[in-house]
C-alpha cells in the first residue's frame, strides 16, 4: 500500500524535476525575467500538484463516485467559460485567465471524463462489484456515454485543440473496451467515426490541414508548419547515444526548437540527455503506467479498477502521443507532456490523477 | 486473452516503439542530425589576410594592400532595412534608391549580412561606426583591395587581380583555389600568385535562431600574403616610363652581369587599378583597344631587328674568319645581289667593320652577308639568344624568328635566294626578335661573352632567388671578336657620322647601335641598344618604339633616359 504511494511519487517527482532542469535550460537565455524566471513558476506548481497528490491520495475515491455528475457538470461549465471568457494564445482559445495564472479547462475535463465513465459503467453495490455493462444494448453501451463524451469533445474542438479532443475519444474507446460491452457495438462505433473523416477535412482550420499534410511530409514546407517537427527531429537526432549534456543544447538554448519549454520538452530533454537518457525517461513514464495497470488489477471494486485503468490509458496516450509527435512520428498537435511540460494545469491534473490512483490501491482492502 | 491483457500488450508496443523511434534518430540517423544542428548554429565569418605586396629592389613599395571598408547591414526585419539604408544615405551622401537596389541584388537569407555600399574610405567608416548604438544592425567591414600608389607604373610586369575565371579556375581548383576568387592576370600576379595570395581565415561562432551571435567557437587567423621581391628599381622604372611617354613601344634597362631586369616599360598600358573599381567600361574599352594596352610589348611581340642585328653579322664573320679587322668594302649607295638592287641608307665610300658599325653601312654587310652564307648568320644569331625564349620569368614570352634556308625548304617548299642572305644580314625579311632578346644579346657584348637569363624576381617572401635565377651560357668568341664589335658599338656614339651620335653629349660613354626596320604598312620601327659606361658596364638599355620612325628616335629617349639617371645620381 504504502510501495505504490512511494513508488509513484519518487518516480513523479524524478520526471518532474527533470522537466524543471529541461524548462530552465530552453529559457534561461532569454531576455526579461519572466522567462528567465518560468522554472520557478514550474517549481511553485509542483508544490501545489504535490499537496494535491498528498490530499487526493487520502481523499477516498469513493467520494468521486458520489460527485461524479458534480464534476462533470463544472468541466461543462468550464469548458463553456473558455468560450466566453478564454485567453486567446497562439491562435486557440484555451485558456481561463485567474488571478495569476492562466488555467486550461480542457485538462481537467479529461480527467472529469474518466471518472464519469468509470461512474457510468459500474455499479454502487458494495457487495457485486462487477460490470454492469456487459448486458447493455447498443444504446446504454455506446450511443448513451459518447453523448455524454462528445459534448464536452466537441467544446474543445472547438477551442481548437483537435488534440485534446481526440485524446478523449481514444480513452472513450480505452474505457469502452475494457468494460465488457461487446466487441460489435465498439466496432460499429469505430466505423462511424472513421466513416465521416473525409468530410471533416473541410471543418478543420487551416493551420490544421497543414498540420497533417506536413505530418506526411514535414519538407513541404520547412520553414513554416514543417519547422518545428524538423527542428525537434534534429534536437533529437543531434543528441547522439548521450546527449550534448545539460544546458549545451544548441537547439533549444538557441531557440532553433520552437516550444521548447512546453510541448517539445521532450526534444529539449532529449537533445541534452540523448538516447540513453531519453530511454530512461520513457522506462519511467512506464513503470508509472505499469504501477497504475497493477493498482487497477489489485483492486476489488469496479469502479476503482476502471478508474485507474482509465487514469493509466490516460496517461500513457498523451506521453506516447507527446513524445511522437517530437519524433515526427504524429502530427503536431497542441498535447502536453505530463509531469515534464511547462503550465500549471497540467501537472496539477496530473498530480490529481496520480492521487486518486494511489488512493485507490490504499483503499483496496476496505472492499 | 483478456482484454485488458491487449491493452497493457498495446500499451507496451506504444512505449517499446518510442525507444525505437529513440534509437532511429539518435543513432542510426544520429549523425545525420548532429550535422544538421551545426549547420543551424554555426556560421563561418571568414577574414581575408592581405595579398602579398610587390616592392623593387630597393624595398619600395610597388603594389600593396590598403584598407578598404564595406557597408554591410544585417536584414533582421524590414522596418529596420528601411531605416538602416535612410541613415547610410544620410551619412555617405549616396541615393537611398540605389542602396535599395543593391540591397535587393545581394540579399541572401535574413541571418547573412548583405552588402549594401563598398569600398568607403576611412572616414565614411568612421562616420557610420558612430551609429552603431543606434542601429546595431549596420556593419562595415574591412577588407584589404589593391593599392597601386604609382598608378599604371610598370602595369605589365605587375599584371592585375581580378576575379578567377573560369579557364584558371578548372586549373587551379587543385591547388584550393575557390570560385569568386581574387587571383592575378598577367605579369607577376598570376605568374607568382600562388605566393602572393593570402591564406583565408576567420571565426566560426555559434548563432542562435535569429542569426544573433552568441558566442566564438574558434578563430583560424588569417594568412597575408608573401612579398615578392622585383629586380626593378622604381627610380630607372620611373624614369623609363616618362622617357617613353605616350610613344608606343617599350624600353628595357637590365644589369649585364646578372640578368636582373632594373626596368621594364611599354606604352600603351593601363592602370591596374580599374580592376579593383570594376570600372567594367573603362576595362572593356581597354580589352578592344586596337592598340592592345594589356599586351607586354617587351617580351610577347616580336619586331624585325634591322640594324641591331648587324653585330650578329659582324660577330660571326670575324669568329669564321670570313671578314677580319682590314676588311673594307666600298659603299657606293647600292649594289646588285642577283638581278635586285640592293640600297644603302646613305653612300658610305670605302668602310671597314668598325666604320661599318658606326656608320650602320648596310653594304658592307650585304657583302659580308653572302660571305658567310643565311646557315652561318642564322646559327650565330641563335647563339647570341635570338630565335628562342630567353628563359624570362613572366608567362608570354615569344620566341621570335631567325629564318634559315632550311626553314624555307621545309616550311614554304621555297630556295633560299642570294638576295634573302642580304635581307637576313641587314635584320630585315622575316626576321623577328623581342626588345627582351636584344638586351639579352647586347649584354654578351657588355660583358664579353655570357648570354644571361633576364628576369625580374629577386626574392619571394623573404628567400632569395637570385642565384637561382642567374643562369647563364658561355659564348665562345675569341676576345678580339668582342673588342672590335665593342669598338664598333661604341664608335657608333662618339664617331660624329654615327648614327647613336646624339648620346655622345652624355656625361657617361655609351656603346650601342641603332636600328630602323623597315616594315609593310606604316612608319618604320625604331631601335636602339646599347650599353653603358662603356668602360664597365652596368646597364644594358634597349629602347624599342612601334612605327616610331628612324633609330634616331629611339636614341634621343635613350639619351633622355640616361640623362635623367645621370642627373637623379643613379649610376
Amino acid at each position: 500500500m504504502r510501495n505504490s504511494f512511494f513508488r509513484i511519487l519518487i518516480l513523479a517527482l524524478i520526471i518532474a524535476a527533470l522537466g524543471v532542469l529541461s524548462i530552465y535550460s530552453s529559457t534561461y537565455q532569454k531576455e526579461g525575467s519572466a522567462w528567465q524566471d518560468i522554472y520557478m513558476r514550474q517549481l511553485l506548481w509542483l508544490t501545489i500538484g504535490l499537496a494535491c497528490y498528498f490530499f487526493m491520495s487520502r481523499l477516498n475515491y469513493r467520494k468521486l463516485w458520489d460527485a461524479n455528475y458534480f464534476i462533470y457538470g463544472v468541466a461543462l461549465f468550464f469548458l463553456l467559460l473558455v468560450f466566453g471568457l478564454g485567453v486567446i494564445r497562439l491562435g486557440a482559445q484555451r485558456w481561463l485567465k485567474f488571478a495569476w495564472f492562466n488555467f486550461q479547462p480542457s485538462e481537467f475535463a479529461k480527467l472529469a471524463i474518466i471518472i464519469f465513465l468509470a461512474r457510468y459503467f459500474s455499479r454502487k453495490s458494495i457487495d457485486d462489484t462487477s460490470l454492469s455493462s456487459g448486458k447493455f444494448g447498443i444504446f446504454r453501451g455506446i450511443i448513451l456515454p459518447f453523448i455524454f463524451v462528445s459534448v464536452p469533445m466537441f467544446l474543445i474542438i472547438e477551442q481548437p485543440d483537435l488534440g485534446s479532443g481526440l485524446m478523449l475519444m481514444l480513452v472513450f474507446i480505452g474505457l469502452l473496451y475494457l468494460t465488457n460491452v461487446r466487441l460489435k457495438y465498439i466496432f460499429i462505433l469505430l466505423i462511424t467515426l472513421i466513416i465521416p473523416l473525409p468530410f471533416f477535412w473541410h471543418f478543420l482550420h487551416n493551420y490544421q490541414k497543414q498540420r497533417l499534410l506536413v505530418f506526411l511530409n514535414p519538407n513541404i514546407d520547412p520553414l513554416g508548419a514543417g519547422y518545428t517537427v524538423i527542428q525537434s527531429r534534429i534536437a533529437i537526432g543531434s543528441g547522439g547515444f548521450l546527449g550534448k549534456g545539460w544546458l549545451r543544447g544548441s537547439q533549444s538554448q538557441l531557440y532553433f526548437l520552437p516550444e521548447s519549454h512546453t510541448d517539445f520538452i521532450f526534444a529539449t530533454f532529449s537533445e541534452q540527455w540523448g538516447v540513453l537518457g531519453s530511454s530512461l525517461l520513457i522506462l519511467m513514464y512506464y513503470l508509472i503506467i505499469r504501477q497504475g495497470c497493477v493498482i487497477a488489477q489489485r483492486t476489488q471494486d469496479s469502479f476503482g479498477r476502471l478508474l485507474a485503468y482509465g487514469i493509466s490509458f490516460l496517461l500513457a496516450l498523451q506521453v506516447f502521443i507527446n513524445i511522437a509527435m517530437n519524433m515526427g512520428l504524429a502530427p503536431v498537435v497542441g498535447l502536453p507532456l505530463p509531469l515534464m511540460s511547462y503550465g500549471g494545469s497540467s501537472i496539477l491534473v496530473t498530480f490529481i490523477a496520480l492521487g486518486i490512483l494511489v488512493n485507490i490501491d490504499r483503499t483496496r482492502n476496505v472492499f | 486473452m483478456e482484454r485488458k491483457t491487449i491493452l497493457k500488450l498495446i500499451i507496451t508496443f506504444m512505449f517499446f516503439s518510442l525507444v525505437a523511434g529513440l534509437f532511429n534518430l539518435g543513432i542510426v540517423q544520429g549523425s545525420k542530425f548532429r550535422r544538421l544542428s551545426d549547420s543551424n548554429c554555426i556560421r563561418l565569418i571568414s577574414q581575408s589576410g592581405s595579398r602579398g605586396n610587390i616592392l623593387d629592389r630597393n624595398g619600395q613599395i610597388i603594389v600593396d594592400s590598403k584598407i578598404s571598408y564595406d557597408v554591410m547591414i544585417v536584414p533582421q526585419d524590414l522596418n529596420n532595412v528601411d531605416q538602416a539604408l535612410a541613415l547610410i544615405s544620410r551619412v555617405l551622401g549616396v541615393e537611398a534608391k540605389e542602396l535599395r537596389l543593391a540591397f535587393r541584388k545581394n540579399f541572401i537569407s535574413s541571418s547573412v549580412p548583405v552588402t549594401v555600399v563598398a569600398n568607403i574610405g576611412l572616414k565614411d567608416a568612421i562616420a557610420l561606426g558612430e551609429y552603431k548604438i543606434e542601429q546595431p544592425s549596420i556593419i562595415v567591414v574591412p577588407k584589404p583591395l589593391r593599392h597601386y600608389p604609382y598608378g599604371a607604373l610598370a602595369a605589365h610586369v605587375l599584371g592585375y587581380v581580378n576575379e578567377i575565371d573560369r579557364w584558371r579556375l578548372t586549373k587551379l581548383e587543385d591547388y584550393g583555389y575557390k570560385t569568386k576568387d581574387i587571383v592575378g592576370f598577367g605579369g607577376v600576379e598570376e605568374k607568382y600568385d600562388y605566393y602572393l595570395r593570402q591564406e583565408e581565415g576567420g571565426l566560426s561562432v555559434e548563432v542562435n535562431h535569429r542569426g544573433k551571435f552568441m558566442r566564438v567557437l574558434g578563430f583560424e587567423p588569417p594568412r597575408n600574403g608573401k612579398d615578392v621581391v622585383l629586380t626593378l628599381d622604381l627610380r630607372i622604372q620611373k624614369i623609363a616610363e616618362e622617357k617613353l611617354a605616350g610613344r608606343k613601344g617599350s624600353v628595357i634597362l637590365m644589369d649585364p652581369y646578372t640578368g636582373e631586369i632594373l626596368a621594364l616599360a611599354n606604352f600603351p598600358n593601363f592602370n591596374p587599378s580599374i580592376f579593383v573599381n570594376k570600372r567594367s567600361k573603362v576595362i572593356s574599352g581597354l580589352f578592344n583597344d586596337p592598340d592592345a594596352p594589356f599586351m607586354n610589348r617587351a617580351i610577347s611581340s616580336s619586331y624585325p631587328p634591322a640594324s641591331v642585328f648587324k653585330m650578329v653579322v659582324a660577330a660571326a664573320g670575324l669568329e669564321l674568319r670570313r671578314i677580319n679587322l682590314s676588311t673594307s668594302f666600298v659603299c657606293q649607295g647600292s649594289m646588285m645581289v642577283g638581278s635586285r638592287r640592293f640600297n644603302c641608307w646613305d653612300v658610305h665610300g670605302p668602310e671597314d667593320l668598325i666604320q661599318a658599325i658606326a656608320h650602320s653601312c648596310d653594304i658592307f654587310f650585304y657583302r659580308a652577308g653572302l660571305l658567310l652564307g643565311a646557315q652561318n648568320i642564322h646559327d650565330y644569331a641563335l647563339k647570341l639568344g635570338l630565335g628562342r625564349n630567353t628563359g624570362f620569368d613572366l608567362a608570354g614570352e615569344t620566341s621570335g624568328f631567325i629564318p634559315s634556308p632550311l626553314w624555307r625548304k621545309i616550311n614554304k617548299f621555297q630556295n633560299w635566294y642570294d638576295g634573302d642572305t642580304a635581307n637576313l644580314s641587314i635584320g630585315q625579311g622575316d626576321c623577328l626578335t623581342t626588345p627582351l632578346q636584344v638586351v639579352n644579346m647586347l649584354a654578351a657584348f657588355a660583358n664579353r661573352g655570357y648570354l644571361l637569363t633576364p628576369h625580374i624576381v629577386k626574392s619571394v617572401g623573404g628567400v632569395d632567388l637570385s642565384a637561382k635565377k642567374k643562369r647563364f651560357t658561355r659564348v665562345p668568341f675569341q676576345k678580339g671578336t668582342f673588342d672590335a664589335i665593342d669598338k664598333g658599338l661604341a664608335r657608333v656614339v662618339s664617331d660624329p657620322k654615327g648614327t647613336g651620335n646624339t648620346l655622345s653629349g652624355l656625361p657617361v660613354k655609351v656603346a650601342g647601335k641603332t636600328g630602323t626596320a623597315q616594315v609593310s604598312r606604316g612608319a618604320t620601327h625604331a631601335w636602339f641598344a646599347g650599353f653603358f659606361p662603356f668602360d664597365k658596364p652596368k646597364y644594358v638599355i634597349c629602347v624599342f618604339l612601334e612605327n616610331g620612325g628612324p633609330g634616331h628616335a629611339s636614341s634621343v629617349i635613350a639619351k633622355q633616359i640616361i640623362e635623367a639617371m645621370v642627373s637623379q645620381e643613379i649610376m
